[in-house]
């Protein structure tokens, strides 16, 4: 028998290194235009192509991972946060490919392949286990939402790539007056929070590759309705080192870090719950990870990273990264509405008996729907375009970020079986 | 501001007030606009709309607000972050019952939670202002979209083939340039050109008008309509009797009456189907995991004696089906779905025996639902007549023997025996068939004396029927929810329509051998680009997509 799991899960690793080469060649395409010997213009293709078709062998491989775990489960794997963002990173690809095809922009992978790889990795942070699924997730209807849903979302993400390129394109590192210097902070900010996703992801695999664990035991005592007293022990454990142990716990076991045996601080007591403790103690490794990295970024450069990108972009029109970037967008809309609302609402409709029910997933894809109208409204009807346009396509990612993810982790709802461990 | 403005162009044409490009020819008819050489705004070919009136009225003043597309935006951007506030804590209605809202949001979330409550914020979704809020949206959808398809669709169908030389090449997409031989036979080889692309072509003389996909501009109305629609159809749930909200409780075998309707429904049994172990992955076999919950349900509908408490309605059997989790029952609007199911072990039937001590012979059996029990049965020679019956037993207060809930979770009945050997009146008896409750409460103490001359009892877990399960059914009437797809489907044919196509139109003529081609169109200028470059290209003249492109001239 074909053990199709275990081909599927040495394709992750397979697609995952080739798009990280598929990176390099696109980073060199970028970075080499400058070398003084050679053509810009040929430069940029040859290294563009050679990217190009690693992305192209990389998504094979990635494909490979979505089919043969299709069959070694027995139901598209689309049915966990594992899986989710593994499908939504082949559909990113997906649309990376569309766009660069359609407008033939060399470089426009340089940025869309460092997403996918942030993603694939992020994926990997949840458990990969395959699941049996829930009654209520046995359903066509929910692999149409999720497939149309990723794909359109995949779009806005491709979108944002473009609008990134376009704001560090745009912005002038020389100016000192004060829109200059807000410009200028803004597009930084940017980089800082990317660099602190990469941040968490270092943080998470490091520790996670030595072994590290912490235990922490909470009790609470609640009061029902009938008045009967309900001791409950909730049991978490860590795979940071623990910054910030769970309101009220006592420690069950820990393993040194440098010389930190015992937590340094409590969890205030709002954040409920012995989860909310280890997230929060994981939001902090990211932010001092993170920091530390862009630190070490700046050392090496000695600029800022805004300005150290900016010059190699120079050669890239401004108005085509305006136009690719609302293309992309405008192209995921319909996609979106069909997968996110459309479908979401006839499988509701017929999974739970409603077809809206103001779930906190829900409301969030609505969100992020009329997010994006308002956006092409501002763009079609009242002429917002280039820096303007693109600062709203970025904002427009983060509102689908945290639709997709933060949802999950930070608020519960009929989605959170979505599988945050 | 002039209230008198002068809307006559100079190529005879009188336009209406708010007119910024000459109707017929195109012509800017702003002297200001017309001085410069900035790309023209071609939105709804520069027509006046109703919203441009220079006396506006009240009801113009209304019409005014609501069909800004500023003020558009400003609506969604209230109602996304109106929606998002609604999502920090759990809503009143995630829960199935919550007596005491302000307590648990205090208890649960604290000061912040005890805020959220006394906002209102966690009942968002029916709060008035949210309500308004969409109806306000609803309004400017209606209000925009007439203000705007209607001069868009006069200008439209109205066009002019010659245009001013300012129209043409102040458009986004400019050529201009000589041409060699005849005017007239170059422009009749361009519009074929233009046709095999699949462009609809009128020429007058040397002047072309080359148009493609024109009803992509139909596509934003389409979808708002759609959008009206959908959001109509919500609506039509305040109709009385186009929406029902209601919870079925069923044993197995159990057959109750849905609420507010004249249909009853029976469970058959409720069963849950587990995940064998070759379905599951290694790490789980030997697992218990649920793959589906099933309620065999028959549907009734009550035909006579509905309303009429002392006799059996009349029922007549009118659909049955599996109810599982995504395959709801479904029946004239009515559907009923897998909702929930509890573990409670409950008796549905007993077949006691009646034991007369005194000389140790038995009677019966004879069969006692714990739900609607009749009034009398007959064992051998005593009868037993139902004086009360408690689904859960209890003791108020002061002791007297109440029924906690309808539910058989602790059923008890109280019978009275006659037959020969005893009193006229007959013997009370009270009955636990539960041995548990029998235990608890004290069955012999409190039949006292009755308790020395009969028991009833079961003699064998044979004549025992229970029920494992509750399964709750969900029972939903919307007689929207066509109309809701019905929105939803236009909705999608407008974004499909209006993204996805885009509408193109190439304009030129030529003046002394000098060619003057502009083009617009409403979105996609790369595309247009690249067509007004490949369609000259095919009639000699060779120039790069992105040079013509107006905009960037200026920059």
């Amino acid at each position: 028998m074909i053990d199709w799991l275990q081909i599927s899960s040495n394709a992750v690793i397979v697609a995952f290194l080739l798009y990280c080469l598929s990176f390099i060649a696109y980073a060199v395409a970028v970075a080499g235009s400058r070398f003084s010997n050679r053509e810009p213009e040929t430069h940029r293709k040859k290294w563009g192509n050679v990217g190009l078709w690693l992305a192209a062998l990389g998504w094979t491989a990635h494909l490979v991972y979505f089919f043969a775990r299709w069959a070694g489960a027995g139901h598209p794997p689309v049915s966990n946060l594992y899986e989710f963002l593994m499908a939504l990173s082949v559909a990113v690809m997906l649309a990376f490919f569309v766009i660069r095809f359609a407008y033939r922009h060399p470089l426009l992978g340089a940025f869309a392949l460092p997403l996918t790889i942030i993603m694939v990795a992020y994926a990997s942070v949840f458990p990969s286990e395959v699941q049996p699924l829930v009654p209520a997730l046995s359903s066509i209807w929910l692999r149409l939402h999720v497939t149309l849903a990723v794909l359109g979302e995949a779009f806005f993400a491709v979108g944002f790539t473009a609008a990134l390129i376009l704001i560090l394109r745009f912005t002038d590192f020389s100016r000192t007056d004060k829109a200059g210097r807000r410009a200028r902070f803004w597009a930084e900010f940017t980089l800082v929070v990317i660099v602190i996703v990469v941040g968490f992801l270092v943080a998470v695999f490091g520790f996670r590759a030595a072994g590290y664990q912490a235990e922490f035991r909470q009790e609470t005592v609640t009061v029902d309705q009938r008045g009967n007293v309900i001791e409950q022990e909730n049991r978490v454990v860590y795979g940071l080192p623990p910054i910030f142990k769970p309101y009220n716990s006592e420690t069950v076991s820990m393993d040194p870090f440098l010389g930190m045996t015992e937590p340094l601080f409590e969890t205030p007591s709002w954040m409920n719950g012995v989860n909310a403790g280890r997230k929060w103690n994981t939001v902090v490794w990211s932010v001092i990870v993170g920091l530390l990295l862009y630190g070490l970024l700046r050392l090496l450069v000695r600029k800022p990273l805004g300005k150290a990108i900016h010059p190699y972009l120079e050669g890239i029109d401004p108005d085509d990264l305006d136009e690719i970037s609302y293309r992309a967008i405008a192209i995921g809309f319909p996609i979106f509405t069909l997968g996110a609302l459309i479908f979401a609402m006839i499988w509701a409709q017929i999974a739970w008996s409603r077809f809206w029910g103001w779930d906190p997933k829900e409301v969030w894809a609505l969100i992020t729907w009329l997010y994006y109208s308002a956006y092409l409204h501002l763009r079609l009807s009242r002429g917002w375009q280039g820096i303007r346009s693109a600062w709203l396509a970025a904002i427009g990612f983060l509102v689908v970020m945290f639709t997709l993810i933060g949802v999950n982790l930070l608020i519960a709802g009929l989605h959170s079986y979505a599988g945050v461990s | 501001m002039a209230l008198i403005q002068n809307t006559k162009c100079e190529c005879g044409h009188q336009n209406p007030p708010g007119t910024v490009l000459c109707e017929a020819c195109g012509k800017p008819l702003d002297e200001e606009l017309a001085a410069s050489d900035s790309v023209l705004e071609m939105r709804y070919d520069g027509m006046a709309r109703r919203s441009q009136k220079s006396r506006p009225n009240p009801i113009d003043r209304v019409w005014n607000f609501f069909s800004s597309v500023k003020v558009a935006v400003w609506l969604i951007i209230t109602t996304l972050v109106a929606a998002s506030l609604g999502t920090i804590f759990p809503q009143e209605s995630a829960f199935v019952n919550l007596t005491d809202p302000a307590g648990y949001y205090r208890e649960t979330y604290g000061t912040a939670g005890a805020i959220y409550y006394a906002l209102g914020l966690s009942r968002t979704y029916e709060s008035w202002w949210f309500i308004t809020l969409l109806v306000m949206i609803g309004a400017s959808l209606v209000i925009c979209s007439l203000d705007r398809v209607l001069p868009l669709y006069r200008a439209l169908t109205r066009q002019q083939v010659r245009k001013h030389l300012q129209f043409i090449t102040r458009q986004q997409v400019v050529y201009v340039g000589p041409i060699e031989g005849d005017p007239g036979a170059w422009t009749v080889k361009f519009a074929e050109i233009l046709r095999r692309r699949r462009f609809k072509v009128r020429t007058d003389g040397t002047a072309l008008l080359a148009e493609k996909n024109r009803f992509s501009r139909w596509g934003p109305y389409v979808l708002h309509i759609g959008l009206i629609v959908f959001l109509l159809a919500v609506l039509s749930r305040g109709i009385p009797g186009w929406y029902m909200d209601e919870y079925v409780g069923l044993d197995d075998g159990e057959l109750e009456q849905i609420p507010q309707t004249k249909y009853f429904v029976k469970s058959l049994g409720f069963s849950i189907e587990l995940y064998s172990d070759e379905e599951m992955p290694e790490h789980l076999k030997g697992e218990l995991r649920p793959k589906q919950f099933i309620t065999k349900a028959v549907l009734y509908e009550c035909v006579a004696w509905c309303d009429d408490v002392t006799r059996q309605p009349e029922l007549r059997e009118v659909a049955s089906h599996d109810i599982r989790v995504n395959s709801p029952l479904s029946y004239r609007g009515l559907r009923l779905y897998q909702y929930d199911f509890a573990e409670s072990p409950r008796l549905i039937s007993v077949r006691p025996v009646l034991v007369d001590k005194r000389t140790g012979e038995s009677y019966g059996p004879f069969e006692l639902p714990m739900r609607h029990p009749p009034l009398t049965y007959s064992a051998g020679p005593f009868t037993l007549e139902l004086r009360d019956s408690f689904p859960e037993f209890g003791l108020d207060e002061n002791g007297e023997p109440v029924t906690l809930s309808r539910e058989p979770n602790a059923p008890a009945f109280v019978f009275v025996i006659k037959g020969p050997g005893l009193p006229e009146e007959g013997v009370p008896y009270l009955y636990f068939p539960r041995e548990a409750d029998r235990q608890r409460f004290g069955q012999d103490r409190i039949n006292g004396e009755a308790a020395e001359l009969f028991e009833i009892r079961v003699q064998s877990m044979e004549d025992v029927e229970f029920s494992t399960y509750t399964s709750y059914l969900n029972v939903r009437v919307d007689r929207g929810m066509p109309y809701v797809w019905t929105g939803a489907a236009i909705c999608m044919i407008g974004l499909l329509m209006g993204i996805y196509w885009n509408h193109r139109r190439i304009w030129l003529r030529i003046d002394d051998g000098v060619l003057s081609l502009g083009a617009h169109t409403n979105k996609n200028t790369f595309g247009l680009r690249a067509e007004v470059a490949a369609a000259l290209a095919k009639a000699g003249i060779v120039v790069e997509a992105k040079s013509l492109d107006n905009r960037r001239k200026e920059t």
